[in-house]
C-alpha cells in the first residue's frame, strides 16, 4: 500500500523497469476501418502509418509532414471543421520524443477523430492556422509547455508562462521542485516561498 | 523619413491591466485604439497558471481530483463530473445509475449556479447594479445545497471515481424541489429587471458579433456558439451519464451578438431547471459506488471525453501508462479556446463594448490559465 | 403610438425599478450580522481538522496506521508513532497538520479507518504567522474554540 502511493514524481519509464523480462504494456488498440480511412488511405496512401482505434475513440496515426494536408482535406472534405485541441505528450525514452495529437470533431457526422503523429526534438512541426484558427493559443500553450515550434505560426511566443522563462514545463526532464524559484530571485528579488 | 513624434500618431496603446474590476479575474488586455473606438486587442493571460497538467502528473487518480475543481472555481462540479467520467471510460466501467442520476442533478444545479453568477457579473459590468445581489442570493440556496450534500461551497469534490463518495443525505430531494420551485419565479424576475429594459437592450445588441462559421473555425463552443444558431450540445450529441433519458431543449438564436447569448445563458437554466425536476423524480436506490479497485491502475491506452461545461466544450486528455498515475493529463479549457475569438469580436467596438463583450465570453481565469 | 408612450414614459425602466422598490420591504433582508451571528454550516461541511478522542476512556482513537498521510495530496500530514513494548501495538506520539497547505478536500477523512481524523465545522482558522498554521497534537484535539464576542 505504501509503496503504490508513494507521492514522489515516478519517472515512466519504471513501470518498464520493473517488469524487466516482460515487455512494456502497450495500448490494446483495435484496428479502425470505414469508408473515412479508405478514403484517407487512398489519397494520402504510405504517409497514414495506422487506424486505430481504442475504447471507441478512433485515432490515426501519421507521418509528421502530412499532418495539415490531412487536417486540411478532413475539414475540407469530410467535413471535421472543428479543431476541439492540440496536444502534445512527452516520451523521453524514444527517438521520437514527442507525440502530437490534434481532436477533431465533426458537426455533421457527429464523429470525433484524432490525428496523431511522433516527432523529435528539435522538429518544427507546420502551423495548423491556415486551416483552423483556433490552432493560434493552443499550438502556443503546446511551445508554451513542451518547446514544440511550430513553423509559420503568426506569433509564436510563450502564452501561459512569463517570456523570459526557461525551461519547458511538461517536459518529464523538468524537475517539479524547481517551480519559479529563479525567475522570483531574478524579477522580484526576494526567495520563492515555496 | 521624418520621425514620428507622439503628435502624430493616431493609436494609443491602452493597458487593461491584470487588476482590473470587470475583467473577470487577473486578465490582461492590451488595446490599441483610435479614439474610443478599438483597432484590435491583445490578451496576455499566465497570471493565474498553476501548472495543473504538471500536478496531474504526480498525483494519483484518485488524489488528482480536487485539484480540477479549482480550475473553474465557480463551476468546480461540472470539472470533477469531466474527471471522473474521463477515468471511468480509461477504466472501462460505468458508474451506478444512482450515482448518475445524482450526478446529473448536481451538474445542472451547478449550471444555472454558473450562470446566475455570470448574469450577476456581466449586469455588474454593464452598469446594472442591482441584479448581482438578487442572482448571489439565488446562488446561496444551491451553494447550501452543495454543502449539505458534500461539505464545501465551491471546491466541491463532490464525485469520485466509479461514483460518490456520501449518500444523500435526507432531504436532498426537498431541497432540490424546493429551489427549483422557487427558482423560476426569480428568473422571469431578472428577466423583467434587463430583457425589455431600453439601456440594456441597447447596450447589448450589435456588440460582439460572432457568426457560426467563424465561432467553428475559432473553436467556440458552449452558450457562444448556440447563440450563433448551431443547435449543438454535447448533453444531446454524445451524451453521457445519461443525459439522454432527459428530454429538454437546446436554445438557439440567430444573430450571435451579446443579447443573443444572454437570452440564451437564461433559457439554459429554465432548461436546467427541467432537467432537474425530471432527474429528481425518480432517483434509482442502490449502490452509489460502482466496482472500482482501491487502488486505480487503469490500462496502458488514451482516451478524451468532453462534458457540456457551462462555458463550452471541457475536455479531458488523459494518458495512462499503466501506472497509478497518469501519464499526461490535458484539460481542454472552453474559456481559454472562446477568449481567443475576443480579437474577432472587439474590432471596430468600443472600449466600454470590450466590457460588455468580456463579459458575455463568460470566462473563468482559473480555467484560461489552469 | 403604445410604443411611444411607453418610450416617453420610461414604462421598461419602471418596471425595472418596481422590482428593486418591492425589495425595500424588511422581510427581505438576507444580510447575516457576522460575527454576531455566525452562519450554521452543514454536518458535513469540510472545515478544521480534528483528532477524536475515545468518549470511555480518554484516550485518541488514532491507530498510527498512516493511511491519511497516503492519502493526503498535498503530504502535510506527519503521523510520529512508536511501538508499545507490551501490547505490541503502534502508539500515536505526536501528529502533525499543516492547515496553511490544505486544500480541506477531504480525502484524509474518507481514508481514516477508525473515524479518527474528522474535518470540523470550524472554519476561523486565521492565525497571526505561518508557523502558527501548523497544528500539533494538542491542538488538533482540542477542536474548534470560536472566539466568542460581546457587544
Amino acid at each position: 500500500m505504501a509503496d503504490e502511493q508513494k507521492p514522489q514524481p515516478k519517472p515512466p519509464a519504471a513501470a518498464a523497469g520493473h517488469a524487466a523480462p516482460k515487455p512494456p504494456a502497450v495500448m490494446a488498440t483495435t484496428p479502425w476501418e470505414s469508408d473515412l480511412t479508405s478514403q484517407l488511405k487512398e489519397h494520402f496512401g504510405e504517409q497514414i502509418l495506422e487506424c486505430l482505434s481504442y475504447l471507441g475513440q478512433e485515432f490515426l496515426i501519421a507521418k509528421p509532414e502530412a499532418v495539415i494536408p490531412i487536417l486540411d482535406y478532413l475539414k475540407l472534405d469530410a467535413d471535421f471543421d472543428y479543431l476541439v485541441d492540440v496536444t502534445a505528450a512527452d516520451y523521453p525514452n524514444r527517438p521520437e520524443r514527442f507525440d502530437l495529437i490534434y481532436v477533431l470533431y465533426s458537426f455533421s457526422r457527429n464523429q470525433r477523430i484524432r490525428v496523431k503523429t511522433r516527432i523529435p526534438d528539435g522538429f518544427k512541426p507546420q502551423t495548423a492556422v491556415t486551416v483552423h484558427a483556433t490552432a493560434n493559443w493552443l499550438e502556443r500553450e503546446v511551445f508554451d509547455m513542451f518547446g514544440i515550434e511550430f513553423a509559420g505560426h503568426p506569433d509564436m511566443k510563450r502564452i501561459l508562462l512569463p517570456e523570459d522563462w526557461q525551461g519547458y514545463p511538461l517536459r518529464k526532464d523538468y524537475g517539479i521542485i524547481q517551480q519559479d524559484e529563479r525567475w522570483v530571485k531574478e524579477n522580484l528579488g526576494i526567495d520563492s516561498a515555496q | 523619413m521624418p520621425e514620428a513624434t507622439f503628435l502624430d500618431a493616431t493609436e494609443l496603446v491602452l493597458n487593461m491591466g491584470p487588476q482590473h474590476p470587470s475583467t473577470h479575474g487577473v486578465l490582461r488586455v492590451i488595446l490599441k485604439l483610435d479614439g474610443e473606438k478599438v483597432n484590435g486587442t491583445e490578451c496576455v493571460i499566465g497570471y493565474l497558471h498553476r501548472g495543473v497538467e504538471k500536478i496531474g502528473e504526480n498525483r494519483t487518480y484518485q488524489m488528482f481530483a480536487p485539484y480540477v475543481d479549482r480550475m473553474d472555481y465557480v463551476a468546480a462540479v461540472s470539472n470533477g463530473l469531466g474527471y471522473c467520467l474521463a477515468v471511468e471510460k480509461l477504466l472501462n466501467v460505468e458508474a451506478a445509475p444512482r450515482a448518475q442520476v445524482t450526478r446529473v442533478i448536481l451538474t445542472e444545479l451547478n449550471r444555472i449556479a454558473s450562470h446566475l453568477l455570470w448574469l450577476g457579473t456581466h449586469a455588474l459590468d454593464i452598469g446594472a447594479l442591482t441584479p448581482v445581489f438578487y442572482t448571489f442570493r439565488e446562488r446561496e440556496e444551491i451553494l447550501n445545497i452543495f454543502e449539505k450534500y458534500c461539505g464545501a461551497r465551491l471546491t466541491t469534490h463532490s464525485f469520485r471515481i466509479g461514483g460518490l463518495q456520501y449518500e444523500l443525505y435526507d432531504g436532498f430531494e426537498d431541497d432540490v424541489k424546493a429551489f427549483c420551485k422557487a427558482a423560476l419565479p426569480k428568473m422571469d424576475e431578472y428577466e423583467e429587471l434587463l430583457t425589455a429594459n431600453r439601456i440594456w437592450v441597447s447596450r447589448l445588441t450589435g456588440v460582439g458579433v460572432l457568426n457560426a462559421e467563424d465561432c467553428k473555425a475559432y473553436g467556440v463552443t458552449g452558450p457562444m456558439l448556440r447563440a450563433a444558431g448551431v443547435k449543438w450540445d454535447i448533453r444531446k450529441a454524445l451524451p453521457y451519464s445519461g443525459y439522454e433519458k432527459y428530454d429538454f431543449e437546446i436554445p438557439t438564436r440567430q444573430d450571435g451578438d451579446t443579447f443573443d447569448r444572454y437570452i440564451v445563458r437564461m433559457q439554459e437554466m429554465r432548461q436546467s431547471v427541467r432537467i432537474i425536476r425530471q432527474a429528481v423524480e425518480d432517483i434509482p436506490s442502490g449502490p452509489i459506488m460502482a466496482k472500482v479497485p482501491k487502488v486505480i491502475k487503469p490500462p496502458v491506452g488514451e482516451v478524451y471525453v468532453s462534458i457540456e461545461a457551462p462555458k463550452g466544450e471541457l475536455g479531458y486528455f488523459i494518458v495512462s501508462d499503466g501506472s497509478t498515475q497518469p501519464y499526461r493529463v490535458r484539460v481542454r479549457p472552453p474559456s481559454f479556446v472562446n477568449l481567443q475569438a475576443l480579437d474577432r469580436m472587439a474590432k471596430g467596438a468600443l472600449i466600454a463594448d470590450v466590457v460588455a463583450i468580456i463579459g458575455t465570453i463568460d470566462i473563468v481565469l482559473g480555467e484560461v490559465d489552469r | 403610438m403604445r410604443k411611444l408612450l411607453r418610450t416617453i414614459f420610461l414604462v421598461d425602466l419602471l418596471q425595472g425599478l418596481w422590482v428593486t422598490f418591492r425589495y425595500q420591504h424588511p422581510k427581505h433582508i438576507y444580510t447575516e450580522q457576522y460575527p454576531a451571528q455566525r452562519p450554521k454550516v452543514a454536518e458535513r461541511y469540510r472545515g478544521a481538522p480534528r483528532l477524536n478522542i475515545n468518549p470511555d476512556n480518554g484516550e485518541t482513537l488514532c491507530i498510527s496506521c498512516n493511511l491519511c498521510a497516503l492519502a493526503c495530496p498535498e503530504n502535510l500530514i506527519v503521523v510520529g508513532w512508536e511501538r508499545d513494548e507490551q501490547t505490541k501495538r503502534k502508539v500515536l506520539t505526536t501528529f502533525t497538520y499543516d492547515t496553511s497547505r490544505c486544500m480541506f478536500c477531504g480525502l484524509c477523512e474518507d481514508a481514516c479507518p477508525v473515524d479518527a481524523l474528522e474535518l470540523t465545522q470550524d472554519f476561523e482558522l486565521a492565525s497571526y504567522t505561518r508557523e502558527g498554521a501548523i497544528w500539533d497534537r494538542q491542538l488538533l484535539e482540542e477542536g474548534p474554540r470560536p472566539t466568542k464576542y460581546r457587544f
